[in-house]
């Protein structure tokens, strides 16, 4: 079967003004005007099958977004090839079109004075959506989002995570083969975050919807996505399995140790790295094989109240990702 | 909801107000037994409410949105979906002329039977359908035309201000403060070519049947050429600023 979507060698830069300050900076500008590019997306590549969940991580400005646009037609890639559901996105035909949805997390949809079921049934025509299929799937979104008794409430009325949900649900009542989320769960308290991964999980294994998801939050990528590409200054530094990457990259653990008294940090740093957060609370990271030996010394040679051996965080170790290749 | 029930009382006072302040002006300087400009008082007392009237049809339009959108970058949400853009905004202009056509009918009803005017009215069968076929092409005229002031949203984030300036300076050139007619001859053979005229003044001539048969057909082949020529450009432009959209990110 060929890939949902490939990517091949994309590129995406913006032309940016550069202008110099004060007040000569911008009379020179109004004559002589300097652009550069802004490399949004530098040459990256991928294929994506039907029915993965992808994750996409990367900092601000490290192209996510750019390139969640390129893919959904809304840009034009400056070079490189691009075909998702075997149509180039950006020539924008209605049969393409039909096929996916974008929800992102900061720009709605809904119609703001009026209830969520009118930007629906507005989809429902919009997507040439037969009515059986529009109540059936609305059943089971509003049941899986439990939202069944806001439907007929003023969207302004209400809350950020039930606004949410109904993006969700007007972005799918036409049940896209392909789904990209930016930023799905942005300013949602963690119960709500909670409840929209498992839905996002639901949709990807009941539906066997493709869904292409980025995310600040590393809990909701670590959650659901079994393959994660992090891009940064518009480059893959990694594609694969977010197993891959932790043993790639996680070969340190953290011993945290509280003491009764001060000990000089000096004393620390022959074991590793160490951070102090108070002079009695202490974290050192340790090469993993060295773990239970310095964990022994610690305990034999220093006043230690407490111990403890952590995995490093997936949020750290994307760092590590950053740093390495930076 | 008290405010929108005040905000769209409060709107529809103001029309009103205009309208009695158009007709009262211009009943104080009509004389009554004579003609002025070639208009008798009754002529001159239809064309004007006329231009009100025209106004909640022609002119009332969403189409200023439109810059709205492409400012907060909304307009990506259209682009996503299978939907004729400018076709959706030409759908949300018919419901809303609906509605101010709706409220006007009332408004211009209650307005008669507490002052009624001496008005003219047009009988000819055939003239009030070249009528109603010229308040259709302006309606076009009009979206077109202000979906490519919309437009300048592609360019800049001041677009309020363009817009407002060039209704007021078109006001003229429509025809909404006077009847053309009463202008200099050349000048008003070189208004007559500019797609301006065709969105109030022409419609109420042929209304009031001061304009020939072949005179109503030169007319509406001008503002169809128009119509044409303007859309074009408007295909253009939007094409052009859609990849500027897209540049800045938005």
């Amino acid at each position: 079967m060929s890939p949902i979507i490939s990517v091949r060698d994309l590129k995406k830069y913006y032309q940016i003004h550069e202008k110099e300050p004060g007040i000569s900076g911008t009379i020179k500008s109004l004559f002589n005007r300097k652009y550069s590019d802004a490399k949004a997306v530098d040459g990256i590549s991928f294929e994506i099958e039907e029915g993965e969940l992808i994750g996409f991580i990367g900092p601000n400005g490290a192209g996510k977004t750019t390139t969640l646009k390129v893919l959904s037609g809304l840009l034009h890639p400056t070079s490189g090839d691009v075909e998702v559901l075997g149509h180039k996105p950006w020539i924008r035909r209605n049969e393409f079109l039909k096929q996916f949805a974008l929800i992102m997390g900061q720009k709605n949809q809904l119609w703001w004075d009026l209830p969520a079921i009118e930007t629906f049934l507005l989809n429902k025509e919009v997507y040439d959506v037969s009515d059986l299929d529009f109540d059936k799937r609305l059943k089971e979104l509003s049941r899986l989002l439990d939202v069944d008794d806001f439907l007929t409430v003023q969207v302004k009325k209400l809350s950020l995570g039930q606004r949410m949900k109904m993006e969700l649900i007007a972005g799918l009542i036409h049940e896209p083969k392909l789904l990209f989320l930016d930023e799905p769960t942005i300013g949602l308290d963690v119960v709500m975050q909670k409840k929209m991964r498992d839905f996002i999980r639901e949709i990807n294994e009941l539906k066997k919807t493709t869904v292409i998801l980025t995310s600040h939050y590393m809990q909701d990528v670590k959650e659901l996505a079994k393959r994660v590409i992090v891009i940064d200054h518009g480059k893959i530094l990694f594609d694969g399995s977010l197993s891959t990457i932790i043993k790639k990259f996680a070969n340190t653990k953290v011993i945290t140790v509280v003491l009764e008294k001060p000990v000089p940090k000096a004393d620390f740093s022959e074991f590793g790295i160490v951070k102090e957060s108070d002079p009695l609370n202490l974290s050192i990271s340790v090469k993993r094989e060295k773990v239970a030996q310095v964990a022994e010394v610690l305990l034999k040679k220093y006043p230690v109240e407490d111990l403890n051996i952590e995995e490093v965080g997936i949020e750290d170790i994307i760092r590590e990702v950053f740093e390495a290749k930076s | 909801m008290t405010t929108y029930r005040l905000s769209f009382v409060m709107w529809r006072i103001r029309v009103f107000l205009q309208l009695l302040t158009v007709y009262f002006i211009w009943a104080s300087v009509m004389p009554t037994d004579s003609t002025l400009f070639g208009y008798s008082r009754e002529l001159m007392l239809t064309y004007v409410l006329g231009t009100q009237l025209i106004n909640s049809i022609v002119f009332s339009s969403r189409t200023q949105e439109i810059a709205e959108n492409i400012n907060s970058g909304d307009l990506s949400i259209f682009l996503l979906k299978p939907l004729g853009y400018f076709k959706y905004w030409f759908a949300r202009d018919l419901s809303d002329k609906t509605m101010n056509l709706a409220f006007s009918v009332v408004e211009l009803v209650i307005f008669f039977l507490i002052l009624s005017p001496p008005l003219f009215v047009q009988t000819n069968m055939m003239l009030l359908s070249l009528f109603v076929f010229s308040i259709f092409l302006a309606v076009l005229l009009n979206f077109v035309i202000g979906c490519l002031m919309s437009m300048i949203g592609f360019w800049s984030s001041e677009v309020w201000a363009p817009r407002f300036v060039f209704y007021v300076i078109i006001s003229f050139f429509t025809g909404g403060l006077f009847p053309l007619d009463i202008l200099p001859k050349p000048l008003f053979n070189f208004l007559e070519l500019l797609p301006f005229t065709y969105l109030q003044f022409f419609p109420l001539k042929v209304y009031l049947g001061q304009v020939g048969v072949a005179d109503i057909f030169k007319g509406l082949t001008i503002s169809g050429i128009w119509i044409g020529i303007l859309y074009t450009g408007l295909y253009v432009v939007w094409n052009k600023g859609l990849t500027k959209f897209s540049a800045a990110g938005r």
